[in-house]
């Protein structure tokens, strides 16, 4: 490989890297939300990520409504769906009062109702094409190519991470959230609800995660499996240190990029290999992830 | 919710269930129970067939996974989440040792537990450093990576089209079919079983749960904290090994596919709902919930929804598995 191809390539691994990167960042910040205020590892983030986009598709082509609709549409029922799923279900469980895992268990238990749902409903049968938002034109930036759709995808994915951080600093609910995040009781004290703070948390998650789904769904094909790709972001997510927002992002570009120049420099196959390795290394490296905190002394 | 930053992975020190506590008598409702196990897996061959025989031979070889992963996560209260890495191990190990070597499948069996655990206490060295959600993550990693190089390492394994396993043999004796796989199955669940009883009343298995409950207090008392989860892990890569060697006595084909994260997290939840931290919940878990997604997939379509909605009311309304469930409303029964 000469000195210009490898130039090449690294400046196409980047583009494309970022552009997927940021779908990543989006689904690594709906991840770290929730955990940071709950401590939950929501392992049905890419079940949701899935739903959404079918909701999506069966709106958009066998309802044939206008995306203006559709859009906002999709992201409502997301965040209702998360947000309610939260309240009647989590809740309950926690009152229950087991053993800490048992909240995952019970978003495993949704990742697979929704799964099921969906093969039941026989639109997860054929894998389907999601239909681009705009016509994709390719375009030259430096020597890399890119498509009008990729910075469509860039450009929202930045503008929705972008409100979402100005939220999360600036408003009374940011606020409150993060002192949820913070200490549940001592924020329970000062009069924040905590019932009404989680479901937001989860309502807001399951919002991030139909916006993803809209971005990433033309660029994929559609299954009832398609919520894989919530690994991704599960990786970007270590990789920033799984309680820090500003890490989630950078962690999904990370992954994205390494991912594009693993597949450009080493061999495609490798792709799929890849974010493991990073997490591997990151976590042996920095345990607590680039943007982690230090790690507590817990006292006895 | 707890309001110190007790993370969901890890056992947390607030409100430990009433299971978790160390027992050390030997009740004759234990002993019953383990010689109720044993009569009917003596007796289950003479009363059913084939078909039954092979879920049977299935359900065993989970048990042996709920086991080993009751180890690590139910004793020790480490969240590993790995498992089918290493059941992958022994099921590639012991089908590999028996096509080109051809060796008998007592040996394979203890090769492929051995190989298991030694990649385990490996992986356990770097990755318990860790705790709570970075453990189960950097876990995770290692199992998605693993079933990479099993799909991809065709040579060996075969990749993407899978792997015929030869029959298992010993001597002259060739097991061909599910009735012949059964004994060995059974007798080695058996002594897998002991095996976790005898671990869990030694001094071991104390620590591993002094372990659970506080490695402060662990580390205070002169328990080596780190020899014992990485111990820990390293057994529970070791039935994983002998469970995936298990299952090539009775299996003839074996494909990457089902060693995944779904595989581990299928034996995770057998383990909670059965109920977290008891030898008895494992078991159960695995036999009950084995049978429920064997029985559910005669309704393929319903499969999914069915088994996420009992994972669901089970989580918000027996939080402390099903054994706990029943033994407290048995209770209220006696009691009046």
């Amino acid at each position: 490989m000469t000195l210009e191809v490898a130039f090449l390539f690294l400046q196409q691994g980047v583009a494309s890297g970022l552009i997927i990167g940021s779908v990543y960042a989006l689904l690594a910040l709906a991840i770290v939300v929730i955990f940071k205020t709950s401590e939950v590892p929501n392992f049905s983030q890419g079940e949701m990520v899935m739903a959404a986009a079918y909701i999506a598709l069966y709106l958009l082509v066998f309802r044939s409504l206008p995306l203006w609709i559709v859009m906002p549409a999709t992201i409502l029922l997301a965040f209702a769906g998360a947000a309610l799923f939260r309240r009647l279900i989590l809740n309950q469980v926690a009152r229950a009062n087991g053993s800490p895992v048992n909240l995952v268990i019970a978003t495993l238990g949704l990742s697979y109702v929704l799964r099921g749902f969906v093969r039941q409903t026989g639109f997860g049968d054929t894998p389907r094409s999601f239909p681009p938002v705009i016509e994709p034109e390719s375009i030259l930036i430096g020597q890399a190519s890119v498509t009008t759709l990729d910075l469509v995808i860039l450009a929202t994915a930045i503008i929705v991470m972008a409100a979402f951080f100005w939220m999360f600093k600036y408003t009374k609910i940011g606020r409150a959230m993060r002192a949820v995040g913070m200490n549940p009781k001592a924020a329970q004290l000062v009069g924040v609800d905590l019932t009404r703070i989680h479901m937001i948390v989860w309502g807001l998650s399951g919002a991030i995660s139909a916006v993803a789904a809209l971005l990433i769904s033309p660029k994929v094909l559609m299954t009832a499996d398609m919520g894989s790709i919530v690994t991704l972001g599960f990786a970007a997510a270590i990789v920033g240190g799984f309680t820090s927002l500003p890490g989630a992002v950078v962690g999904g570009f990370l992954i994205g990029i390494i991912e594009n120049l693993v597949g450009l420099f080493v061999a495609s196959r490798a792709i799929v290999l890849a974010p493991f390795l990073a997490i591997m290394l990151v976590l042996v490296i920095r345990p607590q992830g680039l943007f982690g905190g230090r790690v507590e002394i817990k006292k006895v | 919710m707890s309001d110190k930053a007790a993370a969901m992975l890890s056992r947390s020190e607030a409100s430990p269930p009433a299971r978790w506590t160390a027992r050390s008598n030997v009740s004759p409702a234990r002993i019953g129970l383990l010689a109720l196990t044993t009569a009917v897996l003596i007796f289950l061959p003479f009363v059913v067939t084939g078909y039954v025989l092979y879920i049977a031979n299935l359900l065993l070889v989970f048990v042996v996974l709920c086991l080993g992963l009751h180890l690590v996560i139910g004793e020790t209260g480490q969240f590993a989440l790995a498992h089918a890495a290493f059941y992958g191990i022994g099921i590639y190990t012991s089908g590999l040792a028996g096509n080109a070597f051809g060796w008998p499948f007592p040996m394979s069996m203890l090769l492929a537990g051995l190989i298991a655990g030694a990649v385990g206490v490996v992986i356990g060295a770097v990755a318990l450093c860790m705790r709570d959600i970075y453990l189960a993550l950097a876990t995770f990693a290692f199992g998605e990576a693993l079933q990479w190089v099993f799909l991809n390492w065709d040579k060996v394994t075969g990749g993407p089209n899978g792997l015929r396993i030869s029959p298992a043999r010993l001597g002259t004796l060739e097991i061909l079919s599910d009735k012949q796989a059964y004994p060995v199955v059974a007798i080695t669940t058996l002594l897998m079983l002991l095996l976790t009883i005898l671990i869990s009343r030694s001094r071991l298995g104390r620590s591993f749960r002094a372990v659970r409950e506080s490695e402060v207090a662990a580390m205070a008392m002169g328990i080596p904290v780190r020899r014992a989860k990485v111990t820990a892990f390293g057994l529970s890569a070791f039935y994983a090994g002998v469970a995936g060697s298990m299952f090539a006595t009775f299996s003839t084909y074996i494909h990457p596919d089902s060693l995944g994260f779904q595989t581990t997290i299928l034996v995770l939840t057998m383990v909670v709902v059965g109920g977290l931290g008891s030898i008895a919940g494992a078991v159960g878990g695995a036999v009950v919930f084995g049978l429920i997604s064997e029985f559910l997939r005669q309704t393929p379509s319903y499969q999914e929804i069915i088994y996420g909605l009992i994972l669901i009311v089970f989580m918000m309304y027996a939080p402390r598995g099903l054994f706990a469930f029943i033994h407290d409303k048995a209770g209220r029964v006696f009691r009046g």
